[in-house]
């Protein structure tokens, strides 16, 4: 019965919609009139969990939330008793609106020519029309980092808010870290030797070109800085030292991609040498060097828990323990999904399985709201439902984090967000095909 | 080999291939003169007696029988008298050989040589099947190659080509330096075979190991059809011609001739497959081992197969920082220390073993590895036996080599001690079927002893001097003694029969450097170094220039006692840890015991079957078998108590869609059709991702052949009894399945360019229609020859069989399908030759055709959520499989993904998620409903009475990404327990830092690769099934830098 209750119910969303290929999910118009959420459960992140509150949210910033609050004249009221609100949850390592079919050539860019490339800017070539954003968020994940791959210094990856019409709209941070993909550990016990020496010299001749650039980069900026002082003219432009500025003068964060014990190391020891901010992702073996990344201040962004063991050696559950571990050890860590395109929907069950394995619960929360927040520098206005944040939140029918919750209602800087996404598109689409084949059949 | 085996090797008509170029270079050549030959004699008469005596040596007559003292008569090659008393013939050279001991010359059955002659015009279609290639007739004797074997006393070795599948047949040579026509002893030992490809390939067939195999089992077939069709064709009328096929003929003659068959091992996994294959056809195997046969010695020694095997072992593996020591399996470590104890182990199992150096980066310390393998446990005796006796007998060369006996070839080892025990012994002469070959430089004599003389004194008179010569008689050590006053010598040397020393002369009156020169004088055959009358004839050459001459008299000193040169830890060492199953990491000691009686109590049970989830319910086992559930249900004396108190029950989960435990490389993807490939050939239990799905709850796994042709090979339904043998794992009542694909990967979209048919989605759809024809055609060819028997018979095809069986519904067919177009057409075509398709796997647009499936009465087996990683997955909704199991179709959520298989619990709470499917519902997608497409629900897929105790213990509801798998059952066996595994973990933990600690103390240099010979690693995915993940691209990326 409650199956056919749910078929019904498909039916009357699918009368009000139109399918089609497109991604024809209209973006939410700004906020006009001051909302209140009343009567849910509010988890606001930070601070206690509110039952039966409300969360009022004015021009696209919360302005209120807990119980008994005196709401303005003109407040639209929603009623979710029942239902969860929770901030909108935060992904720091996506290729989302860069890449909408991995296969098709046509349809990826997200890596550009060569090892070199701090210039690029994901934000430039965001798609807003990607049919993977409205499935995203659909799921709660209602932010973004975006980032470029491939090479050495792969380009700046950019935060962006998973709805408007234009990249500009949907921009939260545009250069939000420079992400670098680490020279990868060689596995010596089971390459041939041959392979294994021509990898090894690859791999020398990276962590030398990427010292390199380090100081190639910095003498660009002595050089600058050295005419600016002289009142000479600036030297002849390079466009990608120019990118690397924000990144010596510690602005922007250097997220480099490393799951081995000696990549964190170096990455560590380099960043610590040229005084740049380092954010690791991956952090396979992160807590094997949980005292460096401790005391040099070093975050984590865990790459998917729910992934493999790396080596035939571990403990089954190594990967779904890497948060815990961390936590315990006192290193700054987020949870990113594993996937970082069309199934970025299932961060909240990579953080479900950190919380299965050690994580308290209440950790496992922030691990994919707050401290995504706090590593990628946006937490003044995402991360948590706090007075002057942004209005960006989810209502669900339980906790995210767990499988048999559904978002029903989700809200980004106070607009509200059409839930609807290519998946429901085509199932409702197809559920015509099968009332119209049962509609036969009753009539003969 | 029989007896006789070698009249049948004289090879008859090798003289004539020789041309008499190569003859006259043998003769210049060879020392031998007396072998009746063809060639015609150049020049004058070379008629040398050939008779040589070694006189007062130990004979080691054969393993275990000694001769202390005795003689050894070598005549034209043989050898003529033997033993303690032996007269010496007159006409022989006489060398004396006290203090030596001689060996029968060591046989060597693993060489390998490259075959370059061109390919037979009528070897049959594929080059990698060559039975008709002879290395006999190929054989290039290299002189640094002989030599190096004569340093390790190996006077003879079997020989094999090198390239192919089944790659030739094998020549016993000597090691003399001699041309082939005299050093090919016997011209076909044995026809050697490798159950894998030189490489994965996409063009040539076969690309895979499982390809080689079927390719090897066809072949077998087919040597037997076409000997059979060649007599119909000969003895009667009006039949086609068969092809002329030398690679059959020759395999038949071989098969026929009962000749052995080697096969060679990568791991004991390949051991295990050549066995089967040997029993499959009744075939004389014999397996080239991989050194990992200890790690299952029980099913090695069961399988009565000989072994040669190597002395490889592995080096210190990379521990040389912390960092480094990570990524070092337990499994590395113990192979490491346990590997030595190989060839011992497999003695002591009673398991006939030959050595060989083959896989030694330096053929030069063969010796050298047999004695570290002595020291750790291969007694003497069997090391001398692996390397003389089992060898001749394995190859049937028995009546000619192995052992010191009179009539057997003169091919020997002098050495100056035991070669097995004594570290520094060392080979000092090679005798090759009677020709001496000098290892060691040979000493005119042996100087050590006491030398008396005298010289004048100064003022008249002599006085006594003398010198002690001591050391090794090559490295003459020693002092001069004048008066009570000495000097040690220095510059020792001999030079023929001249010997020369020196001394600082200071402590003994002579102010400066004194050197001494002497000729050695000794008479005929007195050259012992006890024989009276050996002299030195020399003299002093003093400081300022005087000479002193001096004639000096020999004495024997007693022998000083040797130290013993073998240290004492590496004596006692012994490997650390006993093997476990499989070896290493998180490997079981024995398999799990299976308690008569089990039951859980207290649980809520998910039972997947008619009586929905209990909550408290009770659920008994016995021997294995799930006996009574329920909440009334009473406990069983005796029975072990499971207290399962909030906590869940399920069945096992079954993952109906899955690449891992195999290691044949998942592809055949040479060929649109290769349903003659099983996937069952390569099961690879050790593959650490089945315990780590156990600890996700899967209890049964369908390993598919990948989706690169349309039809692929035949699946291999698996329970993952962790520890057990590949064929231990097979789920024994599965009904056999094979792999079909459509779309884009068989059309090769991915991949670059193709021009493979098919290369459309029309193509596919043709080319289905045309193999079912084909397999209808073959049935009715085959009944019509058994009703009539007119003709040609039909060849026995392995491809049309499966093809066969899938149109008689014996076999079922997984098709990995994605767009309804090319479901609805597959699907068609099956309904015209009415075959039901059991699943189509991935059917991500299943939800657009639902209705059709449900008719036709195929299961659906997909993906909760994947999509848009391809451009045949941009519809997949993950609202799919809700809408499927509305439509009536048997539904369920797979893997196709190592990772994924871990929680694919979760991936059933996604149909609740995704299209409201009920809970319990839910469940059965990765449960009953992968059973019954499978075939295997009466057995297992849910907790009813009479099914297997495939069950999983979890601590919160199964639907939760918060809840953990706790225990999982196997047949009423715990394979998986979260307790215990925390426990292994410290085991293991100090296992490793015990191995690591040693490692380290060996000092031993750190190897960086196993070994060099070519070791693909065959692909463990489906890498032809796009980019579904990352992890997947990052899995390309590197496949391809291994290209």
């Amino acid at each position: 019965m409650k199956q056919l209750a749910q078929l019904l119910a498909w039916l009357v969303a699918a009368a009000s919609t139109t399918a089609s290929l497109a991604h024809d999910v209209v973006p939410g118009a700004p906020q006009k009139e001051p909302i209140a959420l009343v009567g849910g459960t509010i988890h606001p992140v930070v601070g206690a969990v509110v039952e039966n509150g409300t969360v009022l949210f004015e021009a696209g910033k919360l302005t209120a939330i807990g119980r008994d609050i005196a709401l303005p004249k003109n407040v639209r009221k929603i009623d979710v008793r029942g239902k969860h609100v929770y901030p909108g949850m935060i992904d720091v390592d996506t290729e989302i609106g860069l890449v909408e079919i991995q296969a098709v050539r046509a349809t990826v860019d997200d890596a550009e020519v060569g090892e070199v490339n701090p210039s690029a800017r994901a934000v430039t070539a965001f798609n807003p029309d990607s049919e993977l954003i409205p499935v995203t968020r659909s799921n709660g994940v209602l932010t973004a980092m975006t980032c470029p791959r491939g090479g050495l210094l792969c380009g700046l990856g950019s935060v962006m808010r998973l709805d408007g019409w234009t990249w500009e709209d949907m921009t939260v941070r545009g250069d939000a870290a420079m992400i670098v993909e680490w020279p990868a550990l060689i596995q010596t016990q089971t390459a041939r030797l041959e392979q294994l020496r021509i990898r090894e010299e690859k791999r020398a001749k990276a962590l030398e070109q990427m010292t390199g650039l380090f100081e190639s980069a910095r003498a660009y900026q002595k050089l600058k800085r050295a005419r600016a002082d002289q009142g000479a003219p600036p030297p002849d432009y390079d466009a990608r030292w120019e990118a690397m500025l924000p990144v010596l003068e510690g602005r922007t964060p250097l997220h480099v991609r490393a799951d081995d014990m000696r990549q964190i190391q170096s990455a560590v020891a380099l960043a610590r040498k040229e005084g740049v901010r380092l954010v690791i992702v991956g952090g396979y073996n992160a807590p094997e060097c949980a005292e460096l990344l401790r005391s040099e201040n070093v975050a984590v962004v865990v790459k998917g828990t729910n992934r493999l063991p790396r080596y035939r050696n571990d403990p089954y559950d190594a990967p779904f323990t890497v948060p815990a571990r961390l936590y315990k050890a006192g290193v700054k860590f987020c949870i990113s999904a594993s996937d970082r395109m069309a199934n970025v929907r299932n961060l909240p069950y990579h953080a479900g399985a950190a919380a299965a394995y050690g994580l308290p619960a209440e950790e496992a929360l922030k691990s994919v709201t707050l401290y995504p927040a706090q590593i990628a520098g946006i937490d003044k206005e995402l991360g948590s439902l706090e007075k002057g944040k942004s209005a960006t939140l989810i209502v669900t029918t339980g906790d995210p984090l767990d499988i048999d919750c559904e978002v029903t209602a989700a809200y980004i800087d106070g607009r509200e967000v059409d839930l609807t996404d290519r998946h429901k598109q085509l199932r409702d689409k197809y559920q015509q095909k099968y009332q119209q084949i049962n509609a036969a059949r009753q009539q003969d | 080999m029989t007896a006789c085996s070698f009249r049948r090797h004289v090879p008859p008509n090798l003289l004539r291939r020789l041309g008499p170029l190569c003859c006259l270079a043998l003769l210049a050549a060879s020392g031998h003169g007396v072998e009746p030959r063809t060639a015609p004699v150049a020049g004058l008469h070379d008629n040398t007696p050939q008779t040589h005596a070694l006189v007062g040596a130990k004979l080691v007559l054969a393993p275990g029988k000694v001769v202390e003292k005795g003689t050894i008569v070598l005549r034209d090659g043989l050898i003529t008298a033997v033993g303690p008393d032996v007269s010496v013939p007159a006409s022989a050279v006489v060398s004396d050989m006290t203090g030596r001991t001689i060996y029968a010359g060591f046989v060597d059955a693993g060489g390998e040589q490259e075959v370059t002659a061109p390919r037979s015009a009528v070897g049959g279609w594929n080059d990698s099947i060559r039975p008709h290639v002879r290395l006999d007739e190929n054989y290039k004797p290299a002189s640094d190659v002989n030599k190096r074997y004569r340093s390790q006393g190996v006077t003879l070795r079997i020989v094999a080509p090198s390239a192919g599948i089944i790659k030739g047949t094998s020549a016993a040579v000597t090691t003399a330096d001699d041309a082939p026509t005299y050093s090919v002893v016997a011209p076909q030992t044995a026809l050697h075979l490798q159950l894998e490809p030189a490489a994965e390939s996409e063009e040539n067939y076969p690309g895979s190991p499982m390809g080689a195999v079927a390719l090897v089992r066809q072949t077998l077939h087919d040597a037997v059809w076409y000997a059979r069709a060649s007599e119909v064709f000969r003895s009667g009328t009006n039949v086609p011609r068969p092809e002329a096929n030398e690679a059959l003929a020759s395999l038949n003659a071989i098969l026929a001739s009962k000749l052995p068959l080697v096969v060679q091992s990568r791991d004991w996994h390949y051991f295990l497959r050549a066995d089967a294959l040997g029993r499959e056809f009744d075939l004389p195997i014999i397996v080239h081992g991989s050194g990992t046969e200890y790690q299952r010695l029980d099913a090695v020694r069961a399988s009565g197969r000989a072994v040669i095997v190597p002395l490889n072992f592995p080096g210190a593996p990379n521990v040389a920082n912390a960092e480094a020591a990570l990524t070092v399996s337990l499994e590395t470590l113990m192979h490491w220390d346990i590997a030595p104890e190989n060839p011992g182990r497999l003695a002591a199992a009673g398991v006939r073993i030959a050595l060989t150096s083959r896989r030694l980066k330096l053929s030069d310390s063969l010796l050298a590895q047999v004695r570290k393998a002595v020291e750790r446990g291969l007694p003497p005796d069997d090391a001398l036996k692996a390397l003389t006796v089992t060898p001749a007998e394995l190859f049937g060369l028995e009546k000619r080599y192995g052992t010191l006996e009179v009539g057997k070839a003169a091919s020997l080892v002098v050495a100056d001690g035991d070669l097995f025990t004594n570290p520094k012994a060392k080979v000092i002469d090679t005798w090759v079927e009677g020709k001496r070959f000098a290892i060691q430089p040979h000493l005119f004599a042996d100087l050590r002893g006491r030398w008396d003389f005298t010289i004048p004194k100064a003022g008249g008179g002599t006085e006594p001097v003398s010198l002690e010569l001591e050391g090794e008689a090559e490295k003459i050590t020693g002092k001069l003694l004048r008066g009570k006053k000495e000097a040690t010598l220095k510059n020792t040397a001999m030079d023929g029969a001249q010997w020369s020393a020196a001394f600082k002369g200071d402590e003994l009156d002579w102010k400066g450097e004194v050197q001494i020169s002497a000729a050695v004088l000794t008479a005929r055959d007195d050259t012992r170094e006890d024989a009276p009358g050996m002299k030195l004839d020399g003299f002093l050459l003093l400081p300022h220039g005087e000479r002193v001459p001096f004639q000096a008299k020999h004495t024997v000193l007693e022998a000083k006692k040797k130290p013993t040169h073998v240290q004492a830890d590496d004596k006692d060492r012994a490997a650390l840890y006993a093997v476990n199953f499989p070896l290493g990491d998180f490997g079981l000691a024995a398999p799990p015991m299976q308690p008569k009686l089990l039951a859980f109590t207290n649980a809520t049970v998910w039972t997947s079957g008619p009586a929905g989830k209990l909550e408290g319910a009770t659920v008994v086992v016995a021997a294995g078998k799930i006996q009574a559930v329920g909440r009334n249900v009473a406990v069983p004396k005796g029975a072990t108590v499971v207290d399962a108190k909030g906590k869940h029950l399920t069945p096992g989960i079954i993952d109906c869609h899955s690449h891992i435990a195999t290691d044949g490389g998942v592809n055949e993807a040479t060929q649109s059709i290769t349903a003659e490939v099983r996937v069952g050939d390569f099961v690879d239990s050790n593959d650490i991702n089945i315990y780590r799905q156990l600890a996700g709850g899967v209890t049964t796994s369908n390993i598919l052949h990948g989706s690169a042709n349309t039809i692929g090979g035949q699946n291999q339904v698996l329970k993952f009894r962790w520890g057990a043998l590949p064929e231990e794992m097979k789920f024994a009542t599965a009904p056999a399945g094979i792999k079909f694909a459509l779309g884009e990967n068989v059309k090769r979209s991915n991949w670059g360019s193709s021009s493979r048919y098919p290369q459309s989605r029309m193509g596919v759809e043709q080319l289905l229609r045309d193999a079912f024809r084909a397999a209808e055609d073959y049935r009715r060819r085959w009944k019509e020859y058994r009703s009539f028997k007119r003709g040609l018979p039909p060849r026995f095809d392995l491809e049309q069989e499966a093809l066969v069986e899938v149109l008689e519904g014996k076999r079922l067919i997984h098709c990995h399908s994605y767009r309804q177009d090319e479901i609805l057409a597959f699907l068609r075509v099956c309904e015209e030759f009415h075959v039901r398709v059991a699943t189509l796997q991935h059917i991500l647009e299943g939800y657009k055709v639902a209705d059709v499936m449900a008719k036709h009465g195929a299961g659906g087996s997909s993906f909760s959520d994947w999509w848009a990683y391809k451009f045949e997955v941009y519809d997949a909704i993950p609202y799919n499989g809700a809408i499927m199991h509305e439509a009536g179709v048997v539904v369920s959520f797979n893997s196709d993904d190592a990772e994924l298989a871990r929680r694919l619990n979760l991936e059933a709470a996604k149909a609740v998620k995704y299209g409201g499917v009920p809970p319990e519902e839910a469940l059965k997608f990765v449960t009953l409903n992968p059973a019954k497409q499978l075939g295997i629900d009466k057995h297992v897929g849910s907790i009813e009475p009479g099914k297997d105790a495939d069950l999983v213990l979890w601590n919160g509801s199964p639907l939760s990404t918060f809840a953990r798998c706790e225990q999982t059952w196997i047949d009423g066996r715990k394979y998986f327990d979260r307790a215990e595994d925390v426990r292994r973990r410290e085991e293991m933990a100090a296992r490793r830092t015990a191995l690591i600690q040693r490692v380290i103390a060996s000092g031993e240099p750190i190897e960086k690769s196993d070994d060099d010979e070519k070791k693909p690693s065959w692909a463990r995915d489906d890498i032809y099934c796009g980019c579904r993940s990352p992890h997947a691209r990052l899995g390309q990326a590197q496949q391809q830098d291994g290209k």
